[in-house]
């Protein structure tokens, strides 16, 4: 979209006169930039710009030319204008010269973003602690007083986390069931030990498997939601709004969600430890052809009471993190739109880790020291 | 630039769903005019900004920018018509990941190849403009609800528009700020023939601003011209607009003494 710049140059001993005509618009900018810079003056010269010929000029026409009498000046030069157009001064008078305010933000070296993040992660830390204090304080209110509940989204908050994951929670572990199932049965039928298949899959799944898997599903699905909405609503100053009116975000958003996990992850993990098994059974008595009821038999035998007890107090802990880290996350927000989403990310992310964490120190307490 | 209006808007009817919001509208902004879109609450005034401005295609009737009408263009004549002309949010709208100056330098980026430090300088000069030189580098979140609004103004005039739209430009401003502002329009006004609509509902700013203004009620045009003339309107809506009485108390439902006290 380039247009040739109408101009003249005329030399008269050290000085240089630029006469310009026609429209100054951006499409002449980058020519004139280039006619601008092959005649800056040097340490002590002067070039004169005459614009009477000027028609038209814009924005971008008015700050190539701010532009070159700043380099002049830094150059020991000068720029000076020479007569000009009625539409050259007008749009000259127009703009203001606006300086920078200082240099532009330096980004911090290694050392001090490493101190920067020490830093905001010991108030992270102090955060989330204070986080888990009041909320403890608050749902310990709620189980004394239930009346204080906000009983209606309680039960939209167990609808979301536990209804709607029905689905995906049973086909996952029932998948993740069958796959185990698999697995064991290739290498224990080389011992003639098909029917430990049961043991297996039953042991794995309710300690281990269906408790780890719905976690992590519920922590995708719902921990993710819960962070983003508390985020959208505290960079919208609808926390704000809640405070003002007197009603303590606590109360009003951390008690429903956190007492909604506590109540549906362990039922989610019940139906994930029962669909897991299921996989494991269809495998038995499919694929390695053990008869239904000795299969059966051989899998509920295998286990103590214990075993699926100990998944589900995983699993309610699983349910307090998932909560804690989403509302977390989202009560720390500040800034915009791109920041709820980075904030979403980041609460999966720890979730997720949280999980997995949590689960390894729980399989230490449950095999060796109780 | 061609000769006629800088926007003309013929019958236009609009609706959300089953609500008809605009009943027929029109709508003519002469280049060089400061044109006010005046009237109450939920009359009309954004439907017809959105529609004028392309955002909402209207159900019936024409609207043509600066000549042309947009919804017979294609994608490119369409982008290249909208570099044309600028629009101020009434929240700013400004991206909160990028700093100030990079909302304004987005759409010369975008839209021109100048190189880097002409659109720096040119970022300046809008910001100057606005007063807000020392926000270059500060993130939308950081600034009050004022200078989000000057800001949003300069990112409007990045690419010298031969028609402007602001949405309440100057709701929530300082009385000081909120004058400013307008006499930044009223400068753009004269000295580059800038066609301007604006959307206000404050009364110093449209007597300080207006060529002529246009006033709605719902759905439909009640006052078109000068600004005197429309004041001086016999009209109770118009009356009460100006003497700032509370239409609500003329034909709002009955108080709960009065609908009390009538047994009915």
């Amino acid at each position: 979209m380039a247009r040739p710049l109408d101009h003249e140059i005329a030399r008269e001993g050290v000085g240089v006169t630029l006469r310009l005509r026609g429209e100054l618009r951006r499409d002449v900018v980058n020519e004139l930039k280039r006619v601008l810079a092959a005649e800056m003056p040097r340490a002590g010269a002067t070039l004169t710009l005459e614009l009477s010929g000027v028609t038209q000029i814009d924005s971008a026409g008015v700050a190539t030319l701010v532009q070159a009498w700043r380099a002049a000046k830094s150059k020991g030069g000068s720029l000076a204008l020479g007569p000009m157009s009625d539409a050259a001064e007008r749009a000259l008078a127009m703009f203001r010269v606006g300086e920078p305010p200082g240099d532009a933000p330096r980004p911090p070296n290694v050392l001090e973003a490493a101190g920067a993040s020490m830093f905001a992660g010991r108030d992270a830390g102090w955060e989330f602690l204070q986080l888990c204090a009041d909320t403890t304080f608050a749902v310990a209110a709620v189980l004394v007083k239930p009346a204080k509940l906000r009983w209606h989204h309680f039960i939209e908050q167990c609808i979301d986390i536990g209804s709607r994951a029905l689905g995906i929670v049973g086909l996952i572990t029932f998948l993740v069931g069958l796959t185990v199932a698999f697995q064991s049965a290739y290498q224990l039928q080389q011992f003639g030990a098909a029917i430990y298949v049961a043991n297996l899959t039953g042991v794995s799944m309710v300690r281990e498997m269906g408790p780890l898997m719905c976690a992590i599903l519920v922590a995708g699905r719902s921990g993710s939601s819960i962070a983003a909405e508390v985020a959208t609503m505290q960079v919208s100053e609808e926390i704000d709004g809640l405070r003002v009116m007197g009603l303590d975000p606590i109360d009003y958003l951390a008690v429903p969600r956190f007492l909604a996990m506590t109540l549906m992850v362990p039922l989610l993990t019940a139906l994930a430890d029962l669909l897991g098994m299921l996989g494991g059974f269809l495998v038995g008595i499919f694929y390695l052809d053990i008869a239904w009821n000795a299969f059966l038999n051989q899998m509920i035998s295998s286990m103590v009471p214990w075993d699926f007890v100990s998944g589900l107090v995983k699993s309610v802990a699983f349910g307090w993190g998932i909560a804690l880290i989403g509302l977390h996350y989202g009560f720390r927000v500040s800034g915009g739109a791109s920041e709820v989403g980075r904030t979403t990310t980041a609460s999966v992310v720890a979730s997720i880790f949280y999980i997995i964490v949590a689960d390894c120190l729980f399989s230490v307490l449950f095999y060796v020291v109780l | 630039m061609a000769d006629g209006p800088a926007l003309e808007v013929r019958g236009v009817v609009a609706a959300y769903g089953d609500r008809t919001i605009l009943k027929g509208v029109d709508l003519t902004v002469q280049k060089g005019e400061v044109r006010v879109i005046l009237g109450g609450s939920g009359c009309g005034k954004s439907t017809l900004l959105k529609c004028c401005i392309g955002l909402k295609e209207p159900a019936a009737g024409t609207v043509k920018l600066l000549g042309d009408d947009m919804t017979v263009m294609g994608a490119k004549e369409r982008t290249a018509l909208l570099t044309r002309i600028g629009v101020t949010f009434q929240y700013g709208a400004l991206l909160g990941s990028l700093p100030i100056g990079e909302n304004v330098a987005l759409p010369l980026r975008e839209h021109t190849d100048l190189p880097n430090d002409v659109i720096r300088e040119v970022v300046r000069l809008k910001l100057a403009a606005v007063e807000l030189n020392h926000a270059e580098y500060l993130l939308p979140s950081e600034l009050s609800g004022g200078m989000r609004k000057r800001a949003a103004l300069a990112r409007a005039m990045a690419l010298d528009p031969e028609l402007l739209f602001c949405d309440e430009p100057s709701a929530g401003l300082d009385p000081l700020t909120s004058a400013e502002l307008d006499d930044l329009l009223l400068r753009l006004r004269d000295r580059f023939g800038m066609a301007i609509v604006v959307v206000t509902h404050e009364l110093h700013s449209i007597e300080r601003i207006s060529d002529r203004a246009i006033m709605l009620s719902q759905g439909l045009v009640i006052a078109d011209g000068p600004l005197d003339e429309v004041r001086a309107m016999e009209h109770p809506e118009i009356k009460a607009f100006f003497e700032r009485r509370a239409a609500g108390e003329m034909r709002g439902p009955q108080s709960a003494l009065e609908a009390m006290r009538s047994g009915a």
